[in-house]
């Protein structure tokens, strides 16, 4: 199951979604309600979908898990938070980095959303915490 | 996922719409594949009304190109947004990928 917790000017509200789509379709709801750029909507959004999706991909070996994503709506930034109880698996130093110069017949297929976590965002810390792995993204409003 | 095709001389014109993510990719591929003909020389992807796009959607983008390049058909890209030609410039993908900013232009540069 995938939840989402959203925190604007102190209001929390908590959903649950059967579908990444259904999620990603709810943050940008709130980026539209709260006022963010098309471009900082989309750059939130593709962050989730792409890391919210390995962790149902990969994370939980086959077995259902769950996903939490917490979006918080700052002045300044929006903070972004996916936790999961998945295996311990910290996506900044043990994925493999992509290939991103080889030719078109050598170019591998993959490994582009953590990339693009990296690239498109302003912060990225991961740490285990009670059995979970927790990221937390900033981007710069 | 619906790619409206048209023709210009040799090249097929593919329209997308909406978003491209893992939910629709595989239907974004098999959609795409659908409207290519074995006699087109080129393939021109227009992205006028494409809003959003994941690595999901990027993979089959690269497929497709590994695919027309070992066919030997020409491929080219045109009419992204901003944001997705900002993921297409860090995946790298624009120094193995045409990318036009109009369709009139991808055509000429296919046709060339």
């Amino acid at each position: 199951m995938l939840f989402l917790t959203t925190n604007t000017n102190g209001e929390r509200v908590r959903s649950s979604y059967d579908e990444l789509p259904e999620l990603v379709a709810a943050v940008e709801a709130l980026g539209e309600r709260d006022g963010w750029s098309g471009e900082l909507t989309f750059r939130v959004s593709l962050v989730i979908d792409e890391l919210a999706q390995n962790v149902v991909d990969y994370s939980h070996e086959g077995r259902p898990g769950d996903v939490e994503v917490e979006v918080t709506s700052l002045q300044e930034d929006v903070v972004i938070e996916i936790i999961d109880d998945g295996i311990p698996f910290d996506p900044l130093t043990e994925a493999p980095e992509p290939d991103l110069t080889s030719s078109i017949e050598d170019r591998p297929i993959g490994g582009l959303g953590v990339h693009f976590t990296k690239t498109l965002m302003d912060d990225v810390e991961y740490c285990r915490e009670s059995g979970k792995n927790r990221l937390k993204i900033v981007a710069r409003k | 996922m619906e790619i409206s095709a048209d023709r210009d001389g040799g090249a097929v014109i593919a329209r997308a719409n909406g978003r491209i993510d893992s939910s629709n990719s595989r239907e974004f591929h098999s959609s795409l594949e659908a409207v290519i003909d074995e006699d087109d020389s080129a393939v021109v992807l227009d992205f006028e009304d494409v809003s959003y796009i994941s690595s999901a959607g990027m993979r089959v983008i690269l497929l497709t190109a590994k695919g027309l390049q070992s066919s030997g058909m020409k491929f080219a890209l045109c009419s992204m947004n901003d944001s997705i030609r900002e993921v297409f410039k860090i995946s790298g993908f624009d120094k193995i990928i045409q990318i036009h900013g109009s369709q009139s232009d991808a055509l000429a540069a296919v046709s060339a």
